[in-house]
């Protein structure tokens, strides 16, 4: 069947707030994140990050609580069904050390004050984030919300400690490990440890450290509400990206090697280096048509992954033509020197497979 | 860390709930039937899991926030005026529509679109699968061959293996296959038959005469002798024979195992109706101590002491209360207890690859069931020592 899916408004296709919330608030292990709504909410997003968990070789099970509202608590109201659960949630044994609530579209159609319930005292580390489903936003807003939700929950910076804040890596990523290894790799070329992964993997107690860091490194651009504010808040300066492409990823080594007043030019010189050796080894795809498939109708264009095709095609002379062999267009663009390698044997791949 | 060890989140609270919506059970039925345009009017949330769980194209609206202030007439009738080539549009409501008191129903009069009213608050899956089953209205035709096979869910990782099995029995039988619920024509299930047999009661359609579920060995013999009872052109002796092979089979395998190894003590997660087939059929033929039946859909009378359970936290209570060597049931359940055997039974279905069309009714169901149950309890055996 075919239909018109109208992209006269992206924002339509880009995902759910709540789902964008959770990828972030599950990711603090003693934690606990409170659904407000209807069981299917819960389970819908229990269901996906279960998957990506386990597509990850995670074998763990991120701790979502539902209200569980129905048809009756629609109708009077859910703030009583949120009261209780997080009464609940305090005769759970261990107590968890912080607790996240977020809303869903239909608690914010029937008009429940979730901000002042939440603001009561509870007697356990509380954030609401900003969601209410699809009402909210989308699954980007999510992420941003739930980021500054978790940084409020940090204490005041008490010192630079040297390291570099990660924050916001893309938690249901397939490859949000390797990508997470080659920034890591990229920062120690400047003698840089990583302090904090904000937030991926970590305890109640470790969000403290945010204020800590030498700078932020945000996972994309789209999270530099959350660069601004731990700056106005704890003073740390950001760097909007992730390293993406060949320049961009030589740039985002000066760009940490100045906010953190350390030398680049060793590092520097080392990755060019690194890059040109990694090119090297596809040298053989020199003169292939090519042309690039997009991910999917309802997905945004990535300018950066644009640009990323635009810079790998000029630096291995491919050519892209109409009768090219099709290859996937990056969707989130590569991270780093090793992103593109791992893009470039796809790449091979299908060139070699004729797809 | 288990965060609700010992504890009862109260009334309202439930840890990580297992089971889909009503919307996502309306979805998955009404997603079966050819030719048939699938609408979730909803948020782009709403619509990417039954879309990623049934694995069919389906259509949404999309709402944005000014839809549901400014009204979402326009975008409803937008996507449904985009749909070219379908025999029949379905519309599923979800939560925030059904509360914002549009008619619905006569903003888009000017088209023959069935709306199934199903947002996520009203209830489970199956009661959603029941909803849409409803609104379509199969129509039985006196005169139309064959036998309705139903409880077809494109939920189901069994589906595809079911069905075929179903259809391998019944014109194996000489009876032929009249429409099926709901992987089938629309236009075919204006042709129902008179008879129906089930691979999942939990998804009944209610249409037709019910002649039985094919779960199980002795639910396919029952049901083909109520066939045979109310068909004359039906006859059931090679399935009747097939079962017999199948039985001794099993047998077999069964001995065998049990010549070196203890019967296992199983706990089986799943729909009631599984739940059930699974729990009967180890104990007939491997004698295993059925520790609990858990069951993710509403309970019904059985030999067993079942208890519905869609919450995580019970999950983990029965697992450790019972410590069961064999678990039956989804990834969860073994992610939970990963020193167990374990067969997957239950969606989700994760971190394995599923290709093939497993059968879980019929002969090759109960043979699948039991190559899995020996398989897994042997591995576990294995590595044990």
């Amino acid at each position: 069947m075919s239909s018109n899916p109208s992209h006269s408004n992206s924002s339509r296709f880009e995902g759910c707030t709540l789902t964008g919330a959770l990828a972030v608030t599950t990711q603090i292990q003693d934690a606990i994140s409170i659904i407000h709504g209807p069981a299917g909410c819960a389970h819908h997003n229990f269901s996906l990050l279960h998957a990506t968990l386990l597509g990850s070789d995670a074998a763990e099970i991120p701790h979502l609580l539902s209200t569980h509202l129905t048809e009756n608590d629609i109708i009077f109201g859910g703030e009583e069904a949120l009261e209780q659960t997080l009464a609940g949630v305090l005769e759970m044994r261990p107590i968890p050390a912080s607790v996240f609530v977020i809303s869903t579209c239909i608690v914010d159609t029937i008009g429940d004050d979730v901000g002042a319930v939440c603001a009561r005292e509870w007697g356990v580390p509380l954030a609401a984030v900003p969601t209410s489903g699809f009402l909210g936003g989308v699954f980007e807003n999510g992420v941003v919300n739930a980021l500054i939700a978790a940084g409020s929950l940090a204490d005041p910076p008490s010192g630079d400690c040297g390291g570099v804040n990660l924050i916001g890596e893309k938690n249901l990523e397939f490859d949000v490990e390797e990508n997470y290894a080659e920034v890591r790799r990229l920062l120690s070329l400047l003698g840089l440890p990583v302090n904090l992964r904000f937030v991926r993997g970590i305890r109640t107690a470790d969000l403290r450290r945010v204020g800590g860091g030498a700078v932020n490194v945000l996972r994309e651009p789209s999270l530099r509400p959350v660069g601004e504010d731990f700056r106005r808040r704890f003073g740390t300066p950001w760097i909007d990206s992730f390293p993406v492409g060949l320049a961009g990823t030589l740039r985002f080594l000066k760009d940490a090697a100045a906010l953190c007043g350390v030398e680049s030019e060793a590092a520097v010189q080392a990755e060019a280096a690194h890059q040109e050796e990694m090119l090297s080894r596809f040298a053989d795809l020199a003169g292939t048509a090519v042309r690039f498939d997009r991910l999917h109708p309802l997905l945004r264009e990535d300018a950066t992954a644009a640009r990323v095709i635009e810079e790998i095609t000029e630096a291995l002379d491919l050519r892209i033509t109409e009768a090219g062999t099709w290859l996937p267009a990056p969707y989130p663009a590569p991270v780093g020197t090793a992103g593109i390698r791992r893009m470039l044997y796809r790449w091979r791949k299908a060139i070699r497979t004729g797809r | 860390m288990p965060l609700t060890q010992g504890s009862d989140p109260g009334r309202y609270g439930c840890t990580n709930p297992l089971w889909p919506c009503s919307m996502t059970g309306a979805v998955a039925c009404l997603a079966g039937l050819e030719g048939v345009a699938v609408i979730v009017h909803g948020s782009s949330g709403c619509y990417f899991y039954p879309a990623t769980l049934i694995n069919a194209p389906i259509l949404g609206t999309f709402l944005i926030e000014s839809d549901i202030i400014f009204g979402a007439e326009e975008r409803l009738r937008e996507v449904i005026g985009g749909i070219s080539d379908a025999d029949r549009i379905a519309v599923v409501n979800t939560c925030v529509p059904a509360v914002m008191g549009e008619d619905i129903r006569s903003m888009i009069e000017e088209y023959d679109v069935l709306l199934i009213d199903s947002p996520g608050f009203l209830g489970d899956f199956e009661a959603g699968y029941r909803t849409a089953i409803r609104g379509i209205a199969p129509a039985i035709d006196p005169d139309a061959p064959g036998v309705n096979i139903d409880g077809i869910s494109l939920a189901d990782p069994f589906y595809r293996g079911s069905l075929m099995e179903g259809r391998r029995l019944l014109i194996g039988a000489g009876a032929g296959v009249a429409a099926t619920f709901c992987a089938d024509r629309y236009a075919a299930l204006n042709r129902a038959g008179g008879l129906t047999v089930g691979v999942n009661p939990d998804l009944a359609s209610g249409i037709g005469e019910w002649c039985g579920s094919l779960l199980g060995l002795d639910g396919v013999r029952a049901a083909f002798e109520r066939l045979e009872a109310a068909c004359g052109e039906v006859d059931a002796e090679p399935v009747y024979r097939e079962c017999a092979r199948a039985e001794k089979q099993i047998a077999k395998a069964c001995d065998k195992y049990l010549r070196r190894f203890d019967p296992p003590r199983a706990a089986v997660f799943s729909g009631f109706s599984y739940a059930v087939h699974a729990a009967e059929t180890l104990e007939r033929y491997l004698d295993a101590d059925i520790v609990a039946v858990a069951s993710r859909s509403t309970v019904q009378p059985s030999r067993y002491r079942a208890e519905q359970v869609t919450d995580l936290s019970r999950v983990r209570e029965v697992l450790r209360e019972h410590a069961p060597d064999l678990i039956i049931g989804s990834s969860y359940e073994q992610t939970l207890a990963p020193d167990a055997a374990f067969v997957g039974l239950t969606p989700p279905l994760r971190g394995r690859i599923l290709l093939h069309a497993h059968p879980l009714a019929g002969i090759e169901g109960t043979l699948y069931l039991m190559e899995e149950v020996l398989n897994a309890c042997m591995d576990r055996e294995r590595s044990c020592r």
